[in-house]
């Protein structure tokens, strides 16, 4: 899913007016298959070219870690012929003579000029470190693949880790990125091992890039400690599987994340659904304060709250201190609702408060009960053993 | 009440004479202060009346998202419908280019809608009747046919040419500065046009500076040059009648000189990204669907005076209202199970509890 998106993405292009999508591909020692996500993704890329489904009508593949052979092989084994790749492959040769040494050797004449044939047309570059150079040849070689004036082409880098080698993040950074708003780039992708630079790096390319592709070990414990000689098993299932999370930054503003199992095989890579953790997003609101739901110690606490009512439901009379030394009359005081005689009973444990009425001498809210005229005591006592008559009857 | 008292705290300059803004796009303040619009009459409402004159605004990105774009757009556009002078640096190659992206105001044919609105307030009016006691300068300004202080910015329509020609533009591309003094200089030139005086202000200034860390720029691993220059920058504008805001992503420098910037910042803001088809947020948040981003209000600028400002709310959500202009909004939570157990509301309970406080009522 996450993949097809991002081959999705790149076929699509860019949309006029703006940049072009960025892919970065990321990985680091402790699962080291972005160059089989990068191969993954180039042949994608091709087929789509070679069958005229995508924006781009060609690619320009900057080498630097592998050599252009490898790529050619790679692609013919994707069912493409030499002279089809011709049309729409162009190859900047960054991996045979990075720094120019073995042409420096050969006009001293101290070693023998040995100048192999390749079968893809590869450009070669004799200094890395010019990005300048390195950006006007990519832009040529773009221009010889596209068949018409407003056609645009794609951009592969290898490996920008190699680029970070020899130049600073920020040079690399504008080549990128001027790459990006170049008018006949249609979508540029490349690799990185993220272990290898510091985190500047790091988020200075993915601020860079509108997708990014990260390669994870599936196991989060294989760090530092688990990656010695002992854990050789663990090594060698990394190596095998990883997990695959891509961020997308959509048009609409909104970032799109996915996540998927990648299996090396045989014959490339294969992708597979994960199940998706649960992402909380709870940190990018504030936190509210106000909270309806009860923790069990709140449900327990709520179940032992003594009410004021004559009975609890549970079967057993209660005795409701209402302030009154005189206990036994609390039978036909018991309807008294008054909220001044209700207290904290008997399991208060160390405090207590000791109410004293000081009109303890009169008779019980003759006075002060104003549904007393609506109501009197003998009446509920009466309709109480009424009540039990008809019950026992 | 429209009219207020003047503040005579002894925390706030007392301004002898406060004389009437006739100068559009201006608007007097407390304590002393000018005001100018963001673009964004919510802003303007949550900053208190707008940006500072002589203040710098820092505005955070989030790097996965364009939302900052969004805020320079209005506060630019904002600037050349007042005719104010505007200077623009960013790290692309053609920074003019951006320049056709800001957004137009909406015509008065759409106002239509406004007057509807108006007369249904009338019928309910016997409840609203407190509405009196706000003050109401926008709708007044409408109907005189002023210019108003912060016009409604149709995103979709882009800003029309007469509004670009003839106006003091200064682009700058940041990649094309070799060093920070170069690009200083630029602002000082720019700057020296709208100079303080005691005096009535006839004109202000703005300066947008977008990305200005980014990393396709020279200077943007030199984390101390850049915060010497934003000091710089500050006392420039402090001693101009100008507004200048910059953004800048916070993920790319060490967060030791993050700290430095976001205090050297007078009104700080900063934007982030919404995941999308996220069930979890669309449960938390209402409106969820239409929402852009969300903004966080850290700091506002307070000039001449120390009392600081308290806000009801530091995030608002950022929306387009019917899909043309950018509203913001409160959010509207749900209430979350956020801290599990420790509930600020047991300690007031009746609940009878097993172990009892020392102070146990």
């Amino acid at each position: 899913m996450a993949a097809e998106a991002i081959s999705r993405a790149l076929r699509d292009g860019a949309l006029e007016g703006e940049h072009a999508p960025a892919l970065t591909i990321k990985d680091s020692i402790h699962a080291p298959l972005g160059a089989f996500v990068f191969d993954h993704i180039l042949a994608q890329l091709s087929s789509n070219i070679s069958s005229s489904k995508s924006q781009a009508q060609g690619i320009v593949l900057v080498a630097f870690a592998r050599s252009p052979q490898f790529y050619a092989e790679l692609l013919k084994s994707k069912a493409n012929d030499a002279a089809s790749l011709k049309k729409w492959l162009r190859i900047v040769d960054c991996y045979t003579d990075p720094l120019g040494w073995k042409i420096q050797l050969a006009e001293s004449g101290i070693v023998s000029n040995r100048s192999t044939q390749n079968a893809t047309t590869a450009s070669l570059c004799k200094n890395v470190r010019d990005l300048d150079m390195l950006f006007s040849s990519i832009v040529e070689l773009g221009k010889e693949v596209i068949r018409e004036t407003k056609g645009r082409f794609a951009v592969a880098i290898d490996s920008v880790s190699e680029i970070l080698r020899h130049a600073s993040i920020s040079s690399a950074a504008s080549l990128l990125s001027n790459l990006r708003s170049h008018d006949q780039v249609a979508c540029l992708f490349w690799l990185f091992h993220s272990d290898l630079h510091e985190m500047k790096a790091s988020s200075a390319l993915e601020y860079i890039s509108s997708m990014v592709a990260c390669v994870e070990p599936i196991s989060n414990t294989a760090n530092g400690k688990g990656m010695n000689s002992e854990n050789v098993p663990l090594i060698e299932q990394n190596l095998g599987r990883g997990k695959f999370s891509v961020r997308f930054k959509r048009r609409n503003g909104r970032i799109r994340l996915m996540s998927e199992e990648l299996h090396t095989e045989q014959m490339g890579i294969n992708f597979v659904p994960a199940f998706e953790g649960h992402v909380t997003s709870q940190s990018l609101v504030p936190k509210v304060q106000f909270n309806l739901q009860l923790s069990e110690k709140e449900r327990n606490d709520r179940a032992k709250v003594v009410l004021p009512f004559e009975h609890q439901g549970d079967g057993k009379p209660i005795q409701i201190y209402d302030g009154r030394r005189s206990v036994s009359e609390s039978k036909t005081e018991n309807k008294e609702t008054n909220a001044e005689k209700m207290h904290v009973n008997e399991d208060s444990g160390r405090g207590e408060i000791i109410y004293i009425r000081d009109s303890d001498d009169e008779m019980p809210d003759s006075d002060e009960d104003p549904d007393d005229d609506l109501i009197s005591d003998s009446t509920i006592f009466f309709l109480t053993v009424g009540i039990l008559e008809l019950l026992t009857n | 009440m429209a009219a207020n008292k003047p503040r005579t705290s002894s925390f706030s300059r007392n301004v002898g004479v406060v004389p009437t803004s006739q100068v559009p796009g201006l608007k007097h303040g407390p304590n002393g202060t000018v005001f100018l619009s963001s673009g964004i009459a919510d802003l303007d409402k949550i900053l208190g009346g707008g940006f500072c004159l002589g203040s710098l605004v820092i505005i955070m990105e989030d790097p996965d998202a364009p939302h900052h774009m969004l805020l320079l757009r209005n506060f630019m556009s904002q600037g050349l419908v007042h005719k104010q002078p505007l200077f623009y640096a960013s790290p692309a190659k053609e920074p003019r280019g951006f320049l056709g992206t800001l957004p137009n105001p909406v015509s008065l044919k759409d106002d239509k809608s406004r007057e509807h609105d108006t007369e249904q307030e009338k019928t309910l009016r016997i409840a609203w009747q407190y509405k009196k006691y706000f003050e109401d300068q926008n709708l007044d300004s409408q109907k005189d046919g002023k210019v108003e202080y912060c016009s409604d910015f149709d995103l979709r329509r882009p800003l029309d040419r007469h509004a670009l020609s003839g106006q003091c533009i200064d682009c700058v591309s940041l990649q094309d500065c070799p060093n920070l003094a170069t690009l200083y200089d630029r602002c000082s030139t720019f700057l020296a046009q709208i100079p303080r005086f005691d005096g009535n202000i006839t004109l202000a200034g703005r300066i947008s500076i977008q990305s200005f860390s980014a990393p396709q720029c020279h200077f943007s691993d030199k984390e101390w040059d850049m915060l010497s220059f934003i000091r710089s920058l500050k006392s420039l504008v402090r001693s101009s009648n100008a507004v200048a805001a910059m953004t800048f992503p916070p993920s790319l420098v060490s967060p030791t000189v993050l700290k430095r910037w976001q205090h050297l910042a007078d009104t700080l803001l900063s934007v982030r990204a919404v995941p999308d088809e996220d069930k979890d947020l669309a449960k938390l948040l209402t409106g969820y669907q239409d929402m852009l981003g969300l903004l966080n209000v850290h700091k506002v600028a307070r000039i001449n005076t120390q009392v600081p400002v308290i806000l009801e709310a530091t995030t608002y959500s950022m929306k387009l209202h019917k899909r043309r202009s950018l509203v913001l909004e409160c959010l509207n939570q749900a209430p979350v199970d956020g801290s599990s157990g420790t509930s600020h509301a047991t300690s007031g309970s009746c609940s009878v509890s097993s172990k009892t406080g020392a102070l146990d009522f």
